[in-house]
């Protein structure tokens, strides 16, 4: 029997895609019967969803010296 | 804001050589390939990995296929770029020891019985973007990722900020996959119990 302790490792096996059937009847049935898993799991898949965003946009600056250089390296 | 969901029309742009569509390529996704290059070479190398990896994706992007997001195919040549450096200047990869140490996280925040003890708090944001529109907790994200061990640092980056699928970013880290799965593990859960807790004290 799954215990909520055991969630935070399965839940993110299972949003890499990676999460056998029998282990994800298991996690389903959790999730069924506990409000707190569910909402663990909801709020998971938002942070990674945020991660790729988390680093910002390049400078001005940042973008300029990339372009310079491919300018002097195609000439 | 960089996505790992591309748009057609962008991409037609970038095939048929737009410079414009190039500059902005580069903006969504310079400073997400440095954080990439960084645990892999080391602070003072990474800038000048990225470069070439621009170099050579500019010169690739006529043939780029669409099969992966672009963020994907970005991080690939410049983890080809990193490995090469450290081949020509004969050093090893720079990560810190992929066996994972210590207690893990949320130790604390069970019961004996295997129950929460402090079950997460109902975050505000009800998507990626709008987590990400409080400056503050933005600020504390990105601080809290540049003070993550190089270990974890790689394998984030890899899988949740460019898309590598699992089973690729342990090849290319040479990290066995359990290892890997446990490290990452690290890695989220310190990312979520800081949201939680900036959600309940609005402080990180």
């Amino acid at each position: 029997m799954l215990r909520c302790r055991d969630v935070p490792a399965e839940a993110e096996v299972l949003l890499d895609g990676e999460l056998g059937f029998g282990r994800r009847v298991a996690l389903r049935f959790h999730l069924f019967m506990c409000g707190n898993c569910r909402r663990y799991l909801s709020q998971l898949r938002l942070l990674l969803g945020a991660v790729p965003q988390m680093h910002g946009q390049a400078s001005d600056e940042e973008v300029d010296q990339v372009l310079e250089r491919l300018h002097d390296h195609s000439h | 804001m960089s996505s790992l969901h591309d748009d057609t029309s962008e991409l037609a742009q970038l095939r048929s050589g737009d410079e414009a569509a190039f500059a902005r390529l580069v903006r969504a996704h310079h400073r997400a390939l440095l954080a990439l290059a960084r645990p892999i070479v080391g602070e003072s190398e990474a800038a000048e990995v990225v470069q070439i990896a621009w170099i050579k994706a500019h010169a690739a992007l006529k043939d780029f296929e669409g099969r992966a997001a672009l963020r994907t195919w970005l991080s690939r040549i410049v983890i080809n770029e990193a490995r090469m450096m450290l081949r020509q200047r004969k050093r090893e990869v720079f990560l810190e020891d992929m066996q994972p140490q210590g207690a893990g996280p949320f130790v604390d925040r069970f019961r004996s019985d295997g129950h929460w003890s402090a079950p997460p708090v109902n975050w505000h944001a009800d998507s990626p973007d709008s987590l990400l529109t409080r400056e503050e907790l933005a600020d504390c994200l990105a601080t809290l990722l540049d003070s993550l061990p190089s270990n974890q640092r790689a394998l984030l980056e890899l899988r949740d900020s460019d898309g590598v699928p699992f089973d690729e970013v342990c090849n290319m880290l040479g990290v066995s996959a359990s290892n890997a799965r446990v490290l990452l593990h690290r890695a989220r859960s310190r990312l979520f119990a800081l949201v939680d807790h900036f959600e309940e004290t609005g402080e990180c």
